[in-house]
């Protein structure tokens, strides 16, 4: 500020409807802040956002020649950009603005204390004020962008994504740690409500994003470190060896056949057998063989039958860096393991007690039973079939969530039990709620019910197995209050959902942050569903907790669409609030470059001396450098110690 | 798997479903008892509610899983007032009323015991064509009042030839 001049500072106060005005007596704050010394004009209104708001903002700035202005109201993370513009809108530097938060930080958490809330927004606001008279002008920051993405996993919602950023033009690095990208989505028989086949509807899109021009697929291969780096971010990809030369594979199968070594396999939920060296299924992308290298006995017959040489056991771990403007993560989810609960983990497991990805395994015609329903123990047709929903889901003691899908899937499933074995069998479905929601699903109920299907309110607390390998359920029917007996043949489990194995880790090295169900958090649950806290990085899909097929596309068009805008224009605008040194206190000790967790500082020799340089491109303005320095040479944009100090004055009165 | 057991038995009374006169009564129907909810509306808006062992939602509950014996020898078929409501309100379709009709049928059927009063009202109609006939009543003065007190017509009773014949049409009987 021009020290010639006193400052103009206008407060205007928010009511918020009655969020603020219902417990803080907003007239006495005005007439309070109008005492404040430099206070040229205080208002108050009951939405300060609305049009009408904004404008009387302006006409204040205009008519009273303000060049200060503090809007007491909600959080700054509502509305400061609205403010912002608005000051601008009336010719003062946007940054010239201070907000006080006397809703999220006052109203709402001292709603039974009116006469203290009162007194503390007064007191907020005067440290507002108090902070604004050493507010400086700014200017936005602006970031060149890299034009490429890094789409990380590559179920429906990685495909999803990576194949709209490539429509839109951007290179896309599109990275799947299973040997195959199709996830979750490539294992289902038929999905909810329309029941098309999975397959049929997945497949074409995992071609497309396979042979896109601008896509480069790395599957089999992880990523293992993020940083940011000038232009977006720098990441580590750990390409896991085949053991068989992808470029010359021709996907052929002969060293499938030849290889005398059978484990489960992970794409038949366990249900089926593969060999040591595999194609995970007839649609896989890459259509190329993988060695497990746990379970090969290095025999060597695979290599014998390849015509096309293309078996290499002197492959390494290679390790790839990207450099990509924004990262979509579509990491999707995992069932919870039943046999992990109590209540089943003192069954031991039990053949003809299987998941419901099992059960869509032997419902898949590329499944281990060619597409019939048999019993896994004894291969027999199941007279009787039982669906157990929410297991693990809405339970305190395992996911206190619901999982939002399961009671679809049953509903799909036992559609389709009656569909294939025919009207003879007896389904039932034992639920706590019948959550299925969504377009066609209330009508695809229905339709289960008029197949026959017996829906039990009530949920089971006994399970035995057995000798002939049927299951008996106990399970009092809330309907009928009637205790009942169901013997089944098969007992379906719809597992509940969880985040997938090695996302805590992959949210660490990213710095995003994780919800108490273990899912990745969104920036804002309604405004900004597909975008994280951190700028340039996106979520598509199940990472962000359980979805369906229909949310998990839309979402994964909403994140790469998000991406897009921001690396199509090939820059981003961004808070001018990075570290800033004044080169004649610096002595260049290097305090604050060790300080700094993002390597935006270095020291460097300038004009003879060691002075201290700020990358501001990779500043975060984190304030570490600031606390460290011993001169007082580093300081952190509209945070310096002065405009601190003010408001801490101000707080002690 | 062993030899076929019945999938479901209800562990109170041991009692097992009955899928064959499900289907049968179910053919009788105009909505499925499959389709019900348990919303309960029916019972919710019930002219017989209080009268009621069983609720009609748990009626339909026990048609659904096959249940019926116990429903075909129970009271609660007949105290139903039919006041057709539950048809009315049911956002399902499944019409209570209908499925209690049914079980009546069958009731009757296998000659079971029909509660007196209905029997008296199913002769009543028989010899008069009404199922209540013109009595006197009792006013808030104390005085009974018959039609002819209050200066109203005598009622014909009996039914007409063709009446009968179609009464007779109508109950399955000559």
């Amino acid at each position: 500020m021009n020290g010639s001049r006193r400052p103009r500072i206008g407060v205007f106060i928010c009511h918020c409807g009655l969020n603020i005005a219902g417990v803080i007596d907003v007239g006495h704050v005005r007439e309070l802040v109008k005492a404040l010394p430099d206070v040229v004009v205080c208002e108050d209104y009951p939405y300060m956002c609305s049009e009408p708001g904004q404008a009387l903002i302006k006409e204040r700035i205009r008519e009273q020649g303000l060049d200060r202005v503090v809007v007491a109201s909600c959080s700054p993370s509502m509305h400061e950009p609205t403010f912002r513009r608005a000051v601008e809108e009336a010719g003062l530097n946007p940054y010239l603005l201070e907000m006080a938060n006397i809703r999220e930080q006052c109203s709402w958490v001292h709603a039974h204390e009116p006469e203290k809330a009162t007194q503390k927004a007064f007191e907020l606001i005067r440290m507002a004020v108090a902070k604004a008279r050493e507010l400086e002008p700014l200017e936005p920051k602006r970031l060149e962008v890299e034009r490429s993405a890094l789409v990380i996993g590559g179920g429906i919602a990685g495909i999803t994504a990576a194949l709209d950023l490539a429509d839109a033009g951007l290179k896309v690095f599109l990275v799947e740690r299973a040997p195959s990208i199709g996830g979750h989505m490539a294992q289902l028989d038929k999905t909810f409500p329309t029941l098309d086949c999975s397959a049929c509807i997945l497949t074409p899109k995992m071609v497309d994003v396979a042979s896109h021009p601008n896509v480069r697929l790395l599957t089999y291969s992880e990523v293992k470190e993020v940083r940011a780096v000038e232009g977006g971010f720098e990441a580590l990809v750990l390409r896991k060896p085949r053991y068989v030369r992808e470029d010359i594979c021709t996907g052929c199968g002969a060293c499938v056949e030849r290889c005398p070594i059978e484990v489960p396999s992970e794409f038949d939920a366990g249900l089926g057998p593969r060999k040591a060296i595999y194609i995970p299924f007839p649609q896989a992308i890459p259509k190329v063989a993988v060695i497990d290298y746990e379970h090969c006995i290095r025999c060597g017959l695979c290599e014998r039958v390849c015509e096309a040489k293309a078996i290499d056991f002197g492959q390494e771990e290679r390790e790839e860096t990207i450099k990509v403007g924004a990262i979509v993560v579509a990491t999707g989810l995992r069932l919870l393991d039943p046999w992990a609960l109590p209540e089943y983990a003192i069954l031991g497991e039990r053949a003809n007690i299987i998941t419901h990805l099992q059960l869509e395994r032997l419902m898949s015609s590329s499944g281990p039973t060619g597409g019939r329903i048999l019993r896994p123990s004894d291969g027999l047709e199941p007279r009787s079939i039982v669906f157990l929903t929410c297991v693990g889901s809405r339970d305190r003691l395992a996911n206190p969530y619901c999982c939002r899908i399961g009671c679809s899937i049953a509903v799909k499933q036992a559609l389709m039990v009656k569909e294939r074995i025919g009207e003879h069998v007896d389904v039932y479905v034992c639920f706590i709620d019948m959550r299925t929601y969504g377009r066609g699903l209330e009508e695809f109920y229905r339709r289960a019910r008029e197949a026959g299907v017996k829906f039990i309110r009530g949920s089971p607390t006994e399970v035995e197995p057995l000798p002939d390998g049927s299951v008996r359920l106990v399970v009092f029917d809330q309907a009928t209050w009637k205790l009942l007996e169901i013997r089944a043949d098969l007992l379906v489990l719809i597992a509940g959902l969880l985040a997938p194995e090695g996302l805590e880790e992959l949210a660490s090295i990213m710095k995003l942050p994780l919800g108490p169900d273990g899912f990745l958090s969104e920036a804002h649950p309604k405004l900004r569903p597909a975008e994280t806290p951190i700028r340039g990085i996106f979520l598509a899909g199940a990472c962000q907790g359980p979805k369906d097929i229909v949310e998990t596309t839309a979402h994964a068009s909403a994140a790469a669409m998000k991406a897009a805008s921001m690396l199509m224009k090939g820059y981003v605008l961004v808070e001018p609030y990075t570290a800033v040194v004044n080169e004649e206190r610096c002595r260049g000790c290097g305090r604050c470059e060790e300080a700094c967790e993002f390597g935006a500082i270095s020291v460097e020799e300038r004009a003879g001396r060691l002075v201290a340089h700020v990358n501001e491109a990779l500043c975060q303005g984190c304030g570490s450098c600031a606390v460290r320095c011993p001169t007082g040479a580093i300081t952190i944009r509209h945070f310096k110690p002065r405009q601190i100090l003010a408001q801490v004055v101000a707080a002690a009165g | 798997m062993a030899e076929q057991k019945p999938p479901l038995v209800d562990m109170m009374s041991m009692a097992i479903p009955s899928p064959e006169l499900r289907d049968k009564i179910s053919a009788l129907l105009p909505g499925k008892a499959d389709f019900c909810l348990q919303c309960a509306r029916c019972t919710s808006g019930c002219t017989a509610m209080r009268l009621l062992e069983l609720k009609p939602h748990e009626i339909v509950a026990l048609v659904r899983l096959g249940f019926l014996e116990e429903l075909i020898s129970s009271k609660s078929i007949w105290d139903c007032a039919l006041c057709l409501k539950c048809v009315e309100k049911c956002p399902q379709e499944v019409a209570p009323a209908e499925i209690i009709m049914a079980l009546r049928n069958e009731a009757v059927s296998r000659e079971l015991e029909v509660p007196e009063r209905l029997n008296a009202m199913l002769m009543s109609i028989l010899e008069t064509g009404l199922a209540f006939g013109p009595r006197k009543r009792t006013a808030r003065d104390g005085r009974s009042y018959g039609r002819e007190d209050m200066g109203l017509p005598e009622i014909k009773v009996g039914l007409s030839e063709e009446a009968m014949m179609a009464l007779m049409e109508l109950l399955g009987g000559v």
